[in-house]
Order: structure tokens, then C-alpha cells, then sequence
């Protein structure tokens, strides 16, 4: 029986939710006259689901029947669940009938293997030509590289998407071997190098000629699976920093494993996601970069795991209390930078202030500096670091305002999936959700105090 | 500049008709008299007051000359910040970018990067909060089609219909299309390749949708409650990044408020 376009959207968006990059930043395309779209160089949220993730483009799979049998992956061939394909006329109205009515920016478009990489990137291309000479659609296109796509399309791909990503999908070869037998590694990497090369050949003939064709202008992205393999956090953080400097990645996604399967290789289908440990990825990932930090200043091999109690910045400035505090009249932009509690934006206010006269506490209040944990770390006209008493009660009050209050369940009578580990272990054994909060920031505070 | 009396606070209310021409008109009286006048209103702020209320003529010429003023002495980063600003909703807005301008005329242009100063720092949080909600209703603006007519209906706080005008316009624009502004009763009307920003007299309902634009809303309802990961539910990131106040003109939420 011939599916509807309701059902084919329902199974190609369900498989494709677990896809984590939906951004749609980077382009600044624009349309002529009787044109439909532009890119907004920013990228624009237009929606948030129930989980709280942005909604920016319209994420599906042109189809979710795959030759591959990936381990992870609810798409794999050996799993039963209903499957469908999306003809590329479908897809591309779709998108217009969205775009139009502004729910969206554009189309993200994955696929998992049909029959082969080469047949399932031509049908991709399919629908993007459509989009882009047929419609004169000029929004953001994100296309998903198949591994083992042959390179002429590829090329084909990048010249009418805006970004492309190849998913390195584990941290490791050792992971990839065991959990995703049909991908191998050089099929991820080849496809990475070629794009980061295409589009530094095609952004130096822009330079040249005014009409050269752009190739994926909003660069390459990546996405790996967390929790699903035994790397720790060093390894993934080191394997990001190389992501972004060799193959000059735009952005690298994690996504926490959600168990979908039932698997001796994988862990069991009751394990939590890891959903704290996600979050700190993030959290260190901006500070690779925008806060002008290296991964091993970060973690490293003797502490190759991130506290689920502290962001990694405070970790970093408790590691070397020796710098502090400075002072915000004179420290040099890097060194605000890493003030826990300043971020960019206050970085770069009080650099632009601090020209203008001194500053004192009321003038960093006004400009919108949160001083909750940086008072701790700076000094400024009038204020020489906030003292909070002394000894080991001073020393308490430092540790309550540094930890991060969103990992103990706090005001939660059920247990939040974004409580720290220690905290889901207690309530897993009986111990009400508020009081396993309660006992674990107890307990990671004094941890804290001994080592301020 | 030197020599010049001081600013007084005064016991005076200024009333002007609501327009930014109108706020510079008000600009020029305060800077002549040197006074700060104890509220600005405009049409829809009056009330009774123990002060007098003295009307504020718009005067084109007038509202230029400060327009100028304002570029020249201040740069147009300025200007620039206080067009925007001036779209706020909220009800000071007018005094408090008229103590910006006294402190920013005596100080000149380098008043604009004192970013801890009380008069600045209110300046941009007012220009903050436009540029917040504009960003968000770029987002969030949802269309209905009827008769080859896109429509949508937001109820922001600011007046964001300018900001939005030219986001539209670069990705919409070769279709007809509005944008009725239900708090402030405007609206952005792009017709044949004509663009109006209109006050309206009167409330503005959108024909009900047809079949084809029902459908189009069940699908994109569907996938919308498809992507959510049960595994991950966070109502709360959900309503931070996007307020509960925007989800009745919403497709996909209007049912859950």
C-alpha cells in the first residue's frame, strides 16, 4: 500500500531525531528577484521541542532502508521497524510548503545506505537540485556525506548544500570496528579531507572571481555517539581539538547513546543517558573555541575525566588559584577570558569599559557581569576579592557558589535526567530523588573545600 | 559644551503623538529649556496628573535637527541605538533615552562604550531586550496561507515589526505577505513588491485556514512532536528558550497553552 506523506514524515523525521546538529548558522546566500529564501548568517531557532533542542531546519532521512548494520544505529538492516522512502519531488515540496510559512530555515538532509553510497547520494542530489533550479529556493541546505560516496559526488553535493557533514559516529577505530563493521575509518576521513580541501580551493577563487561557485560556504560539521564505548572524556576532547584543526571542522556534535537495542557489544538497554557527562563536552568544547583554550589544559591523562559537579572552566581556575585573583582594569583579555562567571560577551564589555575609566563592582553589575562565582577571582576599584569570611567557612561558601546547582535534582520530587550519576545511583537504590540531591551536594562540596 | 546652565529636573509632563519624529521633538524642547521633564507620554500613556502636561508639537524640521545632531556629534552607532531602543515597550523608555542623550551631548561620543555608567547601561538594556525579542520572533513568526496571501499574527512587547521587515522581505519577498502586530495594533503588509508598516484602527482576525493549509499544519505539528526525544523531556529549557507567552500564535504549541 502506498504511504502518505504523513507516514513516510513520521517514520524519516523519527529516524533522523537522534541526529544532533540542527544549526544553520554560517551563510549568508541570498536570493535575486522571484527567488525564495535567504540564509541568515546567525542561524535562527524556530521552534524547541520538549527536550529543549532547537527546531532550525527540517531534519529527515531521504530513506531509512539501510544495507548497513551498525550496532547503534535504529536504522540498522537486522532491526524490525516500519521503513519508508521519500521521492525527491516529496521531500523538496515539503520543504517549500515549510519554508514558506517560516517554521523552518531549511532542510537537513541524512539518509541511511539504500543499496549503495553512490545510488542513495545521487537521489540526495536529486532533491537538491530540485530545491535549488527548479524552486529557486535559496535557504540553508545541510546534507549529510555517505560514507563511500564516490568523490565527483560529493563535490556535486557541496556545490549545492551550504554545509556538509560526515559523521565520525565513535571517538575510536577499536569502536568503530567492533560496533559499525560496513564504515571504515578512511571512508569517514576521505570524505572529511575532500570537503575541507574543496572548500578552501572554492573560498580562494571567490576571492578571485566574483562568480565562482561556492562549495558548502558554511563548512563541515561532525557528530559522535558518547557512552556507547569505553573513550573517556581526554581522548574525545583531543580527538575534537584535531577534528578542528586538521579538517578545519565549523562545529563537532556529541550525542549521549540512548539505548535502542538490545546488544552484548553495547551497553544495557536500562542505562541512563549520559547526559551530564554531554554537557560537559559542550562546555569544554566552547572553551576550545572561544575561549582560547587547549584540550589538555583542560583534562589530561592523569585526570582524564570531567567532574560532573563543576563546569570545566572552574576546574581549570581551582587547578591554578595561583593566578588569581585579577584585576579587571588591567588583566589582558585572554586572562578574563578565564575568570569563572565572565563569558564572551562580558569579556568584551569590560575591555571596551575599562578604556572609558576605571571599574568598580556597581559599574560591572550594570553592564550585565554575573559576580556569583567571579567576585571569587577578580579585583576591581574599590573591591579586593570577595573574602566571605575565613578558613574553612569561607572556603565552604567559595565551594557553594562555584558547583554547578543543575546536577543535584534540586526542587525535583522526580528524578531529573540531567542529575549527576552519583545522584541517579542512590535514587536507582531507594533513596528519595531530593534526598540523593541532597547527600551527593553535600558530599561534592566537601570534596570541593579540601581542595580549595 | 561649556558655559552652559545646568540640567534642571522639572515639574512638567511632556506629550507627544508616539512617533520617534515625535520623541525628537521632545529631544529639542528638553535640550532648549534644559530640563528634565518628570515623564513623557505618548497617546496611550495619559492619565490624570497632579503635574501640568504640555504638548509637544512634531515638528519634521525640529526632529531632523536632532536626527543630525545625534549622528554628527554621537556617530551613527548612535543613532542607530536609539532608533532601536526606541521601539522598546516599556513605559519609561522615552526618559530614559533622554538622560542618555544629556550625558551622552556632554561627554560625546566615547559616552557610548561607558557601558557601566547608569544613563548607557539603561540604554542598552532597553536595546537589548528589542534586539531579544526581534531575534526570537524571526523564529517564531508562523504564516497561514489563504487566497495566495501568507498572514501571521504575534502579540510582542516591542515594537519589533521594523526589525523584522527586512528579514522578511530578503526571503519572502516575492510573495504577499503580512504580519499583524496584535499588541501594538500595526502591521507589516508586503504587497506586489510593496512594503507598508501601518498603524490599525481596528483588530485584524485571519480567514480560518483551508484544507491544504490545514494539512500543512498537521504535518508540520507532526513532525514537531516527533523530534522530541521522550528520554531527554526538559520542559524547562524549553520554555527559557522559548516563553510561554509566545506559544498561542505558534502552530505546533498553540493547543498545549
Amino acid at each position: 500500500m502506498e504511504q502518505s506523506v504523513m507516514e513516510k514524515l513520521t517514520i524519516l523525521a523519527d529516524s533522523a531525531k537522534y541526529d544532533v546538529a540542527c544549526t544553520s548558522s554560517g551563510s549568508g546566500r541570498r536570493s535575486g528577484p522571484g527567488g525564495l529564501g535567504s540564509c541568515y548568517a546567525p542561524g535562527c531557532c524556530h521552534a524547541f521541542t520538549a527536550d529543549g533542542r532547537c527546531v532550525s531546519l527540517l531534519k529527515v532521512l531521504m530513506t531509512n532502508c539501510c544495507s548497513f548494520d551498525c550496532a547503534y544505529c535504529v536504522n540498522r538492516r537486522s532491526n524490525d521497524v516500519p521503513r519508508a522512502t521519500f521521492t525527491p519531488r516529496e521531500l523538496a515540496d515539503l520543504t517549500i510548503a515549510f519554508y514558506r510559512r517560516n517554521y523552518i530555515e531549511g532542510l537537513f538532509l541524512s539518509s541511511a545506505v539504500l543499496g549503495s553510497a553512490d545510488y542513495t547520494t545521487e537521489r540526495m542530489i536529486e532533491v537538491l537540485r530540485l530545491l535549488r533550479e527548479e524552486y529557486g529556493f535559496h535557504g540553508y541546505i545541510h546534507a549529510k556525506a555517505i560514507p563511500g560516496a564516490s568523490p565527483a559526488l560529493i563535490q556535486r553535493l557541496g556545490c549545492l548544500a551550504d554545509r556538509l557533514s560526515v559523521n565520525i559516529e565513535l571517538p575510536s577505530e577499536g569502536s568503530l570496528k567492533r560496533l559499525a563493521p560496513d564504515k571504515g575509518r578512511s571512508d569517514i576521513l576521505r570524505p572529511m579531507g575532500q570537503i575541507a580541501a574543496s572548500a578552501a580551493a572554492s573560498r580562494e577563487a571567490m576571492t578571485l572571481y566574483r562568480h565562482a561557485p561556492a562549495f558548502a560556504p558554511a563548512g563541515q560539521s561532525t557528530q559522535m555517539i558518547v557512552g556507547a564505548t569505553p573513550e573517556n572524556d581526554y581522548q574525545i576532547l583531543r580527538l575534537t581539538e584535531g577534528l578542528y584543526h586538521k579538517y578545519s571542522l565549523k562545529r563537532v556534535f556529541y550525542s549521549a547513546y540512548i539505548p535502542v537495542t538490545e546488544d552484548s557489544r553495547l551497553p544495557a538497554l536500562d542505562t541512563k543517558p549520559p547526559l551530564v557527562r554531554e554537557h560537559r563536552l559542550y562546555q569544554a568544547d566552547w572553551l576550545l573555541r572561544f575561549y582560547r583554550f587547549r584540550a589538555d589544559e583542560i583534562l589530561d591523562e592523569s585526570s582524564p575525566y570531567f567532574s560532573p559537579y563543576l563546569d570545566p572552566k572552574c576546574g581549570w581556575a581551582i587547578r591554578h588559584l595561583e593566578l588569581f585573583p585579577v584585576d579587571v582594569n588591567r588583566a589582558p583579555y585572554e586572562m578574563l577570558l578565564r575568570v569563572p562567571g565572565i563569558g564572551v560577551k562580558s569579556a568584551q564589555r569590560i575591555r571596551t569599559a575599562r578604556r572609558q575609566g576605571s571599574l568598580g563592582l556597581e559599574e560591572l553589575k550594570r553592564m550585565g557581569v554575573v559576580l556569583k562565582r567571579a567576585q571569587y577571582f577578580i579585583t576591581c576599584r574599590g573591591f579586593t576579592g570577595a573574602q566571605g569570611g575565613r578558613g574553612a567557612a569561607r572556603r565552604q561558601r567559595i565551594a557553594h557558589a562555584l558547583i554547578d546547582p543543575g546536577v543535584f535534582n534540586a526542587g525535583c520530587e522526580q528524578l531529573s535526567l540531567f542529575s549527576a550519576p552519583a545522584v541517579q545511583q542512590l535514587a536507582a537504590q531507594g533513596t528519595p530523588p531530593q534526598l540523593a540531591g541532597r547527600l551527593v551536594k553535600e558530599e561534592a562540596v566537601r570534596c570541593l573545600v579540601n581542595a580549595l | 559644551m561649556p558655559g552652559q546652565r545646568p540640567l534642571r529636573e522639572a515639574d512638567i509632563i511632556y506629550s507627544y503623538d508616539g512617533s520617534l519624529a515625535g520623541f525628537f521633538c521632545c529631544v529639542f524642547e528638553s535640550f532648549a529649556r534644559r530640563e528634565l521633564p518628570f515623564a513623557i507620554w505618548d497617546p496611550e500613556a495619559e492619565q490624570p496628573s497632579l503635574c501640568p502636561v504640555r504638548d509637544i508639537p512634531t515638528d519634521p524640521e525640529r526632529a531632523a535637527r536632532v536626527r543630525r545632531g545625534i549622528r554628527a556629534k554621537l556617530g551613527p552607532a548612535a543613532g542607530e541605538k536609539v532608533a532601536v531602543a526606541f521601539l522598546s515597550g516599556q513605559a519609561d523608555k522615552e526618559l530614559v533615552l533622554l538622560r542618555f542623550l544629556h550625558h551622552a551631548f556632554s561627554v560625546g561620543p566615547g559616552a557610548l562604550r561607558q557601558l557601566g555608567r547608569p544613563e548607557v547601561a539603561a540604554v542598552n538594556n532597553l536595546e537589548r531586550n528589542v534586539q531579544w525579542e526581534a531575534e526570537k520572533l524571526r523564529g517564531f513568526v508562523r504564516f497561514e496561507e489563504s487566497g495566495g496571501m501568507l498572514g501571521a499574527v504575534v502579540h510582542p512587547k516591542n515594537h519589533v515589526l521594523p526589525l523584522l521587515r527586512p528579514f522578511f522581505c530578503a526571503r519572502i519577498g516575492g510573495e504577499d505577505f503580512l504580519i499583524y502586530d496584535a499588541s501594538h495594533s500595526e502591521v507589516l503588509l508586503h504587497q506586489g513588491g510593496q512594503t507598508r508598516l501601518e498603524k490599525l484602527s481596528a483588530p485584524l482576525t485571519l480567514p480560518e485556514p483551508d484544507a491544504a493549509e490545514a494539512e500543512c499544519q498537521r504535518l508540520w505539528k507532526q513532525f514537531y512532536e516527533t523530534l522530541a526525544i521522550a528520554g531527554r523531556r526538559n520542559e524547562r529549557g524549553r520554555m527559557n528558550h522559548c516563553p510561554k507567552r509566545y506559544w498561542a500564535d505558534m502552530t505546533e504549541l498553540r493547543d498545549q497553552v
